[in-house]
């Protein structure tokens, strides 16, 4: 039998050997909660894969597992392909060479040659012709060597109408419990926690039978304890468990996410998913008990051995006499490879095939000779977010006048969580995967705020009447009649003049939400009594916070005399994934206060000292101002600009010329890929201006979608060269960073950051439904922590449809896998291998892909598992 | 003869919108014609607005206008054209994104059809045709499992209130002997039936009017009909729910009977609480708002059983544009980070409540005669009293917040009087029940408000409890009218993204 064959073997119990018994419950929850991720809200949405707990095993090998155990497809079906390779993005020429190296390096159990024919037919056909399945003779042959047996199954999934029972009331608890914050009547006894909620209800619940009620009457009252006795009596075996809780967990990824993400901050995430389980198996035994006991079903998959017997038949040249001498084993073998092969592996090649193909052209582009001359001295230098939408608005500035752009990741290395002026919250604005170090306070002296406090509460004060008397038994039935003029002229003119309209709003919300000058806490002083956390910085953190960037980013000598930082923050109206578009660097949030705080610090005089004592000099005429990019309309938006000496009010005022080009170039571009009613419009920085404001604009930008690779290295490479907006910036001089450390950080942080990004939507492409969130037009907003679809669903996780496909007939983010591509010589990368486990493994087993350019020799190295394997003997 | 011609005008422009409907569908009409579609929405509305003001009342044909016909001619394509211009970027990209189009303009101009027609066969085949437009509109997305389930059951419950109207009409038609509704409706003719014949046709039209105003028993239907893309929502909620109320002012002779308006008012209020209760106990917005509108559609059955048929109209319409902007504006609901938090104070802000019995006092006493005035009251008294309890929320600029809420509030309030002394010339004639019946209404609302104040005290307490659960499964929707994930996009998927 084929190894790779029987990904199930863990799952199904039948060849593990006896002994797990006393393994206790906690350790079978956490082994299954792996293959669910934990949801952030929407609020603040966080591109995250949705694989993290999985990254273990290769792609290929998840893939295997999730198809065969809960029917989920980590590949695009072969019609996104075929699309892909109509529109040239698959070179044929690259499907042939990835097949050839499978066979080479794949066991097979048939010769070379009638495998390789088998499998390119495979490569090309979903089915068999329906000619091959009539042969009488078949089925019984499939029987008999069927082999595969079927996943293990909760028993409410077993029972039609049950499945579907469990869901909606799973649903029902969750939202009605991790919701209840925004209801009027919120969930009684939530202080119980999910468990303690649900058993104290549970008896109250008409939406259980009097019998299925009863049958919970003396159901134990700690969850725990309520699992366990569920597992019982439901009769899973002790092997089956984790396999058990893992397809409950699947049933619903998103609220199983949303479980973890709520409990992990209350610091004990076992116990929410505890809670989470006995909940919904509890309701499972409920709905279930009187079928009881369930039959076993048959362990073999009969429908899968014919049609691969036929595939045998049909294009294998086999005739049935060759079938029938085969031994049991080797009819067993054959079927098995094959199935995998039809299943993956094809899927797999197919996809490195498209990949591949990115890469070659990449590659080209980026090889290419140009003729640089380096000698000119920038006037301005810009920072920005390596965001993949920053890679076209910096090539257009960079051409449009004497620029230096240079990209690191939009949180600019500080670990801080921010409080906004007046904000009851703190937001932790850095990637999810690094923990605040410090809290940054907004404040403003108590005159200065007044006017503006005022002006907000008074128009807060409108918006909260209209939302109580909304929740009022009585004064919301008047509600209409007293709001319904002023929305309907609000209505209206929005719908005649959708732009005019829309700015009209967007100026009135800025207006009322226009803060006066605003002081940021960067020195030391106390922490902050709810985290824990320092207000501000040492002068030693500050020092070396902005030491660690300009080195990472290889500037830190012939600093011009103004230098930008350039946080980024998305502008859309009326769009539940606004923060889906912000700075997924900053905890999915504007990276405004980020870049602000990076300017201040780098602006200090003790700071300046302080660098010049590390061999930092920044000249006294250089300053460091804070902006931001608005990614919708491709502007820069000045936040902090301090008075300016005279060579920087230059540079200032150039590039303040140079930027009104630079938008409209980036805004031309950015039209001619989004989808519009008719023609492409004329004047494509209304039209951006438009999608901004306008509340019916489903798709207002494009976000990250189409993003494919991460090049860390020095701008040099790809300046002047159109990357298409697919590929992250990272700039980084590995002649800065002799021990390799800036680069560890940069792959530790940032590439990690990218890499979430890249399976988030990659994710929400290959299963829009699952991994993704569906259709925008028919989600309903839950809780204000997620969406659902329709009358009720999972709390979806990932990207809605809109975001990446064009409509309904035509794809457009192209789901490949993140290729990380770093400018160093080939020891600094053996030597980041050697050091990060982590990131090895994400290689090894086809999380990302790594190349590199010498920057020696220019030459381009993929790092692929052979590769690697050689790395890893040394 | 001159005000003849209105009538045609405005037929004539329907008939052109119903043209380029139909139009549009054809695969060779360039997609930007949509723009063009959209902005022919308006022409039936500027064609009634020139009726109304040039013609007041006018027959021509089987056609009927008068002021409320008018009013809600015009109301109607001011809305389709929003809510179809809102859906010309919204829905772009959708597999059937020309058969909305087409869909919401038959839907809403058949409708439109039904309140200009003065012949109550025509009232009776225009019925239906706007709720059988909505399951079309709701089955659009054929492949997805749930919205299939819950356009079948709709297809159910409307066909039922439109048997029960064809029923009252040919009833009512062969009676009376005329088939024209004003003098089939008259005194004399109405004398000739039976008082059982008119107890059944009054408990018809009840039936007819409370399915598709979601009302219970009858609110499944509106619970599970989230599966609709928000612009069908919008049209759904802004304008085929009030059918109800229309047909009951239409019909609105017929009712001379306490208990007739009792019954009416039993279903209302009953609708009212649960409807509010689910908006308050549910956490998704789309549901939030489902239940707001089976509550708001309850108010307005509760007018037209106090006889407040011009109240009813104007709340329709109001609601109408308030709850079509809530759907279309669903997707602002999700919490911005680094917003300036709200004040948690427990204190509250005394003279609510005196305020609030002043002002509803002041507020009836203007027109105590005026029907369901008296409950306007209230429900003003309590808006006063809400708003008056926000100034513990803010503390520097509330005064002028609440100086902006009263300036709105009465602008909205001058909108509603003008709207109903608009409507009030043709209202003479109309059964109003007894002063009691309004009293007791008034009292009910407010034991009603009363006892939910006292719950909202006892959360935890037995009876919360299971008045709480009661309303989240009256809430919920049936498994089959949802799914775990929407499983079609897959499907879009696999068959292939064509690279046309």
């Amino acid at each position: 039998m084929s190894k790779s064959a029987m990904p199930l073997e863990r799952l199904t119990g039948e060849s593990k050997p006896t002994g797990a018994e006393a393994r206790p419950l906690a350790m079978l929850v956490s082994e299954a909660a792996k293959a669910v991720a934990p949801l952030w809200p929407i609020s603040a949405f966080i591109a995250r894969h949705p694989w993290m707990g999985l990254e273990e095993q290769t792609f290929a090998d998840a893939a295997d597992r999730l198809q065969q155990a809960h029917g989920i497809d980590l590949y695009p079906p072969m019609a996104v392909f075929h699309a892909a390779m109509a529109k040239g993005e698959i070179d044929l020429v690259f499907v042939e060479r990835r097949l050839q190296r499978w066979l080479d390096n794949k066991p097979l159990p048939v010769r070379r040659q009638e495998a390789e024919r088998m499998c390119r037919a495979l490569l090309w056909n979903e089915t068999v012709p329906n000619e091959a399945l009539r042969l009488p003779e078949l089925a019984e042959l499939a029987h008999a060597a069927a082999w595969r047996p079927a996943a293990v199954r909760t028993a409410g999934a077993a029972l039609h109408g049950v499945s579907q029972r469990l869901d909606q009331q799973t649903v029902k608890w969750c939202k009605l419990f991790y919701g209840s914050n925004t209801a009027p009547w919120a969930l009684p006894h939530c202080e119980l926690g999910f468990y303690g909620a649900w058993r104290r209800l549970i008896a109250a619940d008409p939406a259980l039978s009097k019998e299925e009620r009863k049958r919970l009457a003396d159901w134990p009252h700690d969850g725990e304890e309520a699992l366990r006795q569920a597992l019982m009596k439901l009769g899973v075996q002790e092997e089956e468990t984790a396999a058990y809780l893992e397809a409950h967990l699947l049933a619903l990824p998103g609220w199983a996410g949303m479980v973890v993400w709520q409990s992990r901050r209350t610091g004990d995430e076992l116990r929410g998913l505890i809670d989470y389980l006995a909940v919904r198996l509890s309701l499972e035994w409920t709905l279930v008990a009187p079928y009881l006991p369930l039959e076993r079903e048959d362990h073999a998959d009969i429908g899968a051995a014919l049609s691969l017997l036929a595939a045998w038949l049909h294009w294998g040249g086999m005739t049935l006499e060759d079938w029938r001498n085969l031994s049991g084993k080797e009819q067993r073998a054959w079927l098995a490879f094959i199935d995998r092969f039809w299943r993956i592996d094809r899927c797999h090649l197919w996809l490195e095939a498209w990949e591949d193909t990115y890469e070659a052209k990449l590659k080209e582009a980026v090889l290419a000779h140009q003729p640089m001359d380096e000698t000119k001295k920038a006037a301005a230098q810009l920072l920005f977010c390596i965001d993949v939408r920053s890679e076209p608005f910096r090539r257009h500035l960079e051409a449009a006048g004497p620029f230096e752009t240079y990209g690191c990741a939009g949180f600019f290395g500080l670990p801080i969580q921010t409080r906004a002026l007046d904000s009851d919250d703190a937001h932790p604005s850095c990637p999810a995967i690094v923990a605040p170090q410090h809290e940054i306070n907004e404040t403003a002296a108590l005159e200065a705020a007044r006017p503006y406090r005022r002006r907000r509460d008074a128009f807060r004060f409108v918006g909260q009447t209209f939302k109580k008397i909304k929740q009022h038994m009585l004064a919301g039935l008047l509600l209409p009649e007293m709001s319904g003029p002023w929305l309907g002229l609000h209505t209206f003119a929005r719908s005649a003049a959708p732009a005019w309209a829309g700015r009209v709003v967007r100026q009135a919300e800025a207006a009322a939400e226009h803060k006066p000058k605003t002081d940021l806490s960067l020195h030391r002083h106390g922490k902050d009594e709810s985290s824990g956390l320092p207000i501000g910085f040492t002068t030693e953190e500050q020092v070396q916070y902005v030491k660690q960037l300009l080195v990472n980013i290889g500037l830190t000598s012939s600093f011009a005399p103004l230098v930008v930082v350039c946080g980024h923050e998305s502008e859309t109206a009326n769009n539940p994934y606004a923060s889906a578009l912000d700075c997924g660097a900053c905890g999915g949030a504007a990276g405004a206060f980020n870049a602000r705080v990076f300017a201040a610090l780098a602006n200090l005089p003790e700071v300046r000292a302080g660098l010049a004592a590390e061999g930092i000099n920044i000249p006294d005429e250089t300053v460091f101002v804070a902006a931001e990019h608005i990614t919708t309309v491709d502007e820069v938006r000045w936040l902090d600009v301090p008075p300016l000496p005279a060579a920087a009010e230059a540079a200032f005022r150039q590039l303040k010329q140079a930027l009104g080009e630079a938008s409209r170039r980036a805004n031309a571009e950015r039209m001619a890929k989004l989808p519009h009613v008719g023609q492409t419009p004329r004047d494509p920085v209304a039209e951006a201006q438009r999608r901004a404001v306008d509340w019916s604009e489903i798709r207002p930008e494009w976000g990250l979608a189409r993003n494919a690779a991460f090049l860390i290295g020095r701008r040099k490479l790809t300046k002047g060269k159109d990357l298409n907006g697919r590929v992250f910036l990272h700039s980084y001089d590995w002649r800065e960073d002799p021990t390799g450390e800036a680069l560890a950080g940069i792959i530790a942080g940032p590439a990690t950051v990218g890499q979430w990004i890249n399976l988030q939507y990659y994710a929400s492409t290959v299963a829009p439904h699952y991994y993704g969130s569906g259709d925008k037009t028919t989600q309903t907003v839950t809780g204000g922590i997620g969406v659902m679809q329709g009358n009720g669903s999972d709390l979806l996780a990932g990207l809605p449809w809109q975001s990446v496909a064009a409509s309904d007939r035509e794809l457009f983010h192209a789901p490949l896998r993140l290729l990380v591509i770093i400018e160093a010589p080939s020891y600094y990368i053996e030597q980041l291998l050697d050091r990060n486990e982590e990131f090895r493994r994400k290689v090894q087993n086809g999380w990302l892909r790594l190349a590199s350019i010498d920057p020696d020799s220019g030459a381009w190295v993929n790092w692929e598992a052979g590769r690697l394997a050689s790395v890893q003997q040394r | 003869m001159a005000a003849q011609w209105f009538i045609w005008g405005w037929l004539a422009a329907v008939a052109i919108v119903f043209i380029s409907a139909a139009a549009w569908l054809h695969p060779r009409m360039p997609e930007r014609y949509v723009h063009v579609h959209v902005w022919l929405l308006l022409l039936p509305g500027a064609a009634a607005a020139a009726g109304w003001i040039g013609a007041g009342n006018a027959e021509a044909g089987p056609w009927r206008f008068d002021a409320v016909s008018w009013l809600v001619a015009v109301y109607i394509s001011l809305l389709s054209w929003a809510i179809q211009r809102f859906a010309v970027r919204y829905l772009h990209g959708d597999r059937a994104y020309r058969r909305y189009f087409s869909l919401l303009t038959w839907t809403v101009s058949a409708a439109s059809l039904t309140w200009a027609s003065g012949d109550m066969r025509l009232v009776a085949v225009c019925w239906g045709l706007p709720l059988m437009g909505l399951v079309a509109l709701t089955a659009l997305k054929k492949e997805w499992r749930p919205a299939q389930f819950v356009a079948r059951q709709m297809a159910v419950v409307f066909s039922l209130s439109w048997l029960a109207v064809v029923i009252a009409a040919v009833w009512l038609g062969t009676a009376a002997g005329e088939w024209q509704l004003a003098s089939a409706l008259s005194a004399e003719r109405l004398a000739r039936l039976d008082a059982w014949e008119k107890a059944v046709m009054n408990g018809l039209l009840i039936l007819a009017a409370i399915i598709p105003a979601g009302q219970w028993p009858f609110h499944r239907w509106l619970m599970e009909s989230a599966v609709t893309p928000t612009p069908v929502s919008a049209v759904m909620h802004a304008g085929l729910v009030n059918a109800g109320g229309l047909l009951l002012w239409r019909f609105s002779p017929l009712f001379h009977e306490t208990w007739a308006h009792v019954a009416l008012f039993l279903i209302a209020f009953a609708s009212i609480l649960i409807g509010t209760g689910i908006s308050l106990v549910h956490v998704d917005y789309k549901r939030q708002l489902v239940g707001s509108t089976m509550a708001q559609m309850g108010v307005m059955l509760v007018q037209c059983a106090l006889g407040a048929y011009g109240a009813a109209v104007v709340h329709l319409v109001l609601h109408g544009l308030f709850k079509a902007t809530l759907f279309l504006q669903s997707g602002s609901v999700v919490p911005r980070v680094g917003r300036a938090g709200l004040r948690k104070t427990g204190s509250s802000w005394p003279g609510g409540i005196i305020l609030g019995v002043l002002l509803g006092w002041a507020f009836w006493q203007a027109a105590p005669h005026e029907p369901a005035r008296l409950l306007s009251a209230l429900l003003l008294g309590a808006s006063a009293a809400v708003a008056w309890g926000r100034l513990a929320d803010f503390r520097e600029g509330r005064w002028m917040g609440l100086a902006a809420v009263a300036v709105l509030a009465f602008g909205s309030e001058t909108v509603r009087h003008q709207f109903l002394t608009l409507l009030g010339q043709g209202e003479a004639t109309v059964f109003v029940p007894p002063a009691a019946f309004e009293w007791t209404v008034g009292v009910l609302f407010a034991m009603a408000a009363l006892t939910a104040a006292w719950l909202a005290n006892r959360r935890t307490s037995a009876l919360a409890v299971r008045v709480y659960m009661h309303l989240v499964h009256l809430g919920e929707p049936r498994p089959a009218a949802m799914e775990a994930h929407p499983r079609y996009l897959a499907s879009y998927l696999k068959e292939g993204m064509a690279h046309e």
